[in-house]
């Protein structure tokens, strides 16, 4: 930490963070002067939302807002008290039940035009129908979503084959289903909102998302083989924000920024973190950084150099236009955007020269990673505690040092 | 041994029938939950065997099976199937079929299959997806119907025999007869002098589940020709909403309380049996406009009908309360629960909420006293 020249401050993240504080605040004026207003989950329709110009709240990114302002345990107990699960993936629905915008984000949100709501799990349709009575909304139910879209576990290396090959990984019947589903909800979208969908657009779209996902790339492989790191985790995992607004130029341009700001810190020598002597690979599930960086860092140089987000980024969302069919391309994205492997988790960690893998997680997934090629650091919880700063210690004393 | 004490016995020992099956030389397909048409199967010389796990297997020790990355099998009865089929408990089925029903019955159709491509020396039955939608829209319908028919074509692949309009026809017949017995006992139940307690009545339905239809239907015939001696039951009347219950533990415990479970809302009990196939049109469309139109179970969209589902069954049976029991992780039927017990309270009748339940009771009489002032409270 003692050197100049890694003080430097990254500029993309924080012109992101700023964006997209600007960006909240201008959705929210559009929706107060009554344009329509979506709410769906994370890679299961915002893409043609934007295309079609219709202002989406994007479910997990919601709840993020929640969980920054450290309002999951109020919002927990609201369900608790209606006897509901008390899930993070409801809190939206506790904020609307709650109606006390004064406690929440963005002071609560308007009233959407629809809410809808995939079967990427057993209770997604059923709280999205919930959330949507509670608002007085329309709700749309989509049958196919994520973990939906494939019958049988993908082979090992399904993220070399995923961009140019999806078509092999998702079911025929279940994809030309999804089809019809998203076309059955333009329409309703079209009709009730008089906004406008085209072959054009979402081709465009899949395009940008495409490159913004090789920038992305770029920049990680830049970051893989240069240590000590040029770029912090946070930096980097703050770039993920910019997913909200794939399929944009202004998506494309942010990781094409980063990327070339990524490239001059690695020619001018600039570092993040310059004591970095073991390179770790840091798995969770919220993509935050790990509590106890700070700390394995100072004590043994430990870096966690990237996180499995990084993976999804460059490995799971861009695909090629099969067919000139666009839509269909998109569809096969909301079915299988990624499968998580041990095979997986281990490709990355090796490709950033990581020797081991941090994660919270059991002793069948530790034999499945060192079965896949790398080691598995297995911490109790994710906190910055005794039990898990032992167990990083007894794992970096006895087998890196 | 009575007609009861059979269909008991095969409760018990639900491989029985099916073991005899193959001795004979039949095949055996297994299925999990109740939306893949035993009809076809029956129609095509098969023998249905529906999976069901065990309490007093060590599912609990085991916890959590979780495998590939999102495959896992939370709900104590998959897991504990999945530990079963795993340690070859089930290694006399031949096929199994297993449905898009909840996502751990998804996964562990993905689990299997991961399982079987990696570790070729398990042994398990040839596996097959049944895709189906968790909703009840027109195009659904189609859709379904094409599985349906895929269906049909694969076990004609098995068997090496069509299975012919007369074939399905018969098969309809007898499991239309099997639902019609049922309904008697359900009707037995709900009359005003209970004649059959819910500890028994889940014998009787779940062994339709375990044994050849054609079978169990002669059983049953013989024990519902016996009615005039059952005796009356009193004590308060009692509907069971929630988590699939494929063992006796609970009704067991709620029967010891002085009260009797006249009906419930499960997959292993009255809602397994609804809705007889239309037996005078095309068979196949109809056995498939059954499945489309079947009641619910809490996976299924909208909402409405499972509540307005729960409302029906429980007045109908004139119940004094409602127990609803939801096992750990099984939160697809914990969210419809408040609904449910917000119209039983509109309608006056009180609930009991046991939630995050385990799957195997062990804390018997803790949960013996919380039910005890349930039927306490009520009586008063
Ligand atoms: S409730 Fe539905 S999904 Fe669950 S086991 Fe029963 S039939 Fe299957």
């Amino acid at each position: 930490m003692s050197d100049q020249s890694s003080d430097k401050q990254m500029q993309t993240p924080n012109a992101v963070r700023a964006y997209q504080r600007e960006w909240i605040e201008r959705t929210r004026q559009r929706v107060k002067q009554g344009e329509p207003f979506a709410i769906c989950n994370g890679d299961d329709f915002e893409e043609i939302l934007n295309v079609m110009d219709i202002p989406v709240i994007v479910i997990n990114y919601w709840h993020a807002l929640i969980t920054t302002k450290k309002m999951d345990r109020y919002y927990q107990n609201i369900l608790t008290e209606r006897d509901y699960p008390a899930t993070i993936f409801s809190m939206g629905l506790a904020t609307t039940m709650d109606n006390k915008p004064e406690m929440a984000p963005w002071g609560g949100l308007p009233k959407p035009s629809i809410i809808i709501g995939g079967a990427r799990q057993d209770t997604e349709m059923r709280i999205l129908e919930l959330w949507a009575r509670e608002f007085g909304s329309v709700f749309w139910p989509i049958e196919y979503a994520i973990w939906h879209g494939i019958e049988k576990v993908p082979p090992p290396n399904w993220f070399e084959r995923i961009r140019d090959h999806w078509d092999e990984l998702v079911d025929p019947h279940k994809l030309d289903y999804r089809v019809q589903e998203q076309e059955k909800l333009i329409r309703y979208l079209e009709v009730s909102t008089g906004r406008k969908c085209s072959l054009p657009k979402l081709r465009q779209a899949i395009e940008l998302v495409n490159e913004q996902m090789d920038y992305w790339r770029m920049a990680r492989d830049l970051i893989a083989k240069t240590s000590p790191s040029p770029v912090s985790l946070r930096d980097q995992l703050s770039m993920y924000q910019v997913m909200w607004h794939r399929g944009t130029p202004h998506g494309r341009d942010f990781l094409k920024a980063y990327y070339e700001e990524v490239k001059d810190r690695v020619e001018k020598g600039i570092t993040a973190c310059p004591d970095e002597k073991i390179r770790l690979m840091w798995v969770n599930a919220l993509g935050t950084p790990p509590l106890w960086g700070k700390w394995a860092e100072e004590t043994y140089g430990a870096v966690c150099v990237t996180h499995n987000y990084m993976g999804i980024a460059v490995d799971s969302y861009a695909r090629t236009i099969l067919n000139d069919d666009p839509m269909r391309t998109l569809a096969a994205k909301y079915m299988m955007l990624f499968w998580t492997t041990p095979e997986w988790i281990a490709a990355q960690a090796k490709h950033s020269n990581c020797r081991a893998v941090v994660t919270v997680a059991g002793r069948q997934t530790k034999a499945a990673y060192e079965k896949a090629g790398i080691p598995m650091v297995s911490i109790p919880s994710e906190r910055d505690d005794e039990a898990t700063r032992a167990a990083i210690s007894k794992f970096i004393e006895s087998n890196l040092l | 041994m009575s007609a009861f004490e059979e269909l008991q016995k095969h409760y018990l020992e639900r491989d029985l029938a099916a073991q005899q099956w193959k001795k004979s030389g039949g095949k055996v397909a297994g299925y999990l939950c109740n939306n893949v048409p035993e009809e076809f199967l029956l129609a095509a010389g098969l023998f249905p065997l529906r999976l069901s796990g065990d309490p007093q297997g060590d599912t609990e020790k085991i916890g959590n099976y979780s495998e590939q990355g999102n495959v896992f099998s939370r709900e104590g009865f998959v897991a504990s199937i999945l530990h079963m089929i795993l340690q070859g408990k089930y290694d006399y089925l031949d096929y199994l079929i297993i449905p898009h029903a909840r996502d751990s019955v998804h996964r562990l159709y993905t689990t299997l299959s991961y399982r079987q491509e990696t570790e070729p020396d398990l042994k398990l039955p040839e596996l097959y997806y049944l895709d189906n939608l968790h909703t009840k829209f027109y195009s659904a319908g189609i859709y379904n119907c094409e599985r349906w028919l895929e269906l049909k074509k694969q076990l004609e692949k098995w068997t090496g025999q069509k299975i012919t309009d007369e074939k399905l026809s018969q098969a309809i017949a007898v499991t239309n007869e099997n639902k019609s017995l049922l309904t008697k006992v359900a009707d037995l139940r709900v009359a005003d002098r209970p004649r059959i307690s819910g500890f028994d009545a889940l014998q009787i339905i779940g062994s339709s589940m375990f044994m050849h239809k054609k079978e169990h239907n002669k059983l049953l015939r013989e024990y519902l020709s016996g009615e005039g001696d059952f005796p009356e039951r009193d004590g308060i009347r009692l509907f069971v909403e929630g988590s699939p219950l494929d063992n006796l533990q609970l009704y067991e415990i709620i029967e010891s309380c002085g009260a009797t479970v006249v009906a419930e809302d499960n997959c292993w009990g009255n809602r397994s049996f609804d809705g007889p196939i239309d037996e005078t049109g095309d068979p196949v469309e109809a056995v498939i406009d059954r499945y489309n139109n079947k009641a619910p179970c809490a996976r299924m969209y909208p909402i409405g009908e499972r509540i307005e589902y729960c409302l029906q069954n429980a007045r109908a049976a004139k119940v004094q309360g409602a127990i609803f029991h939801v096992n750990r992780f099984d939160e697809m039927q914990a969210w419809e629960v408040p609904d449910e017990m917000k119209v039983l309270k509109e309608n006056g009748i009180p609930s009991l909420y046991l939630k995050d339940q385990p799957y195997r009771i062990d804390d018997t009489e803790a949960l013996r006293a919380r039910i005890s002032e349930f039927v306490k409270g009520i009586s008063r």
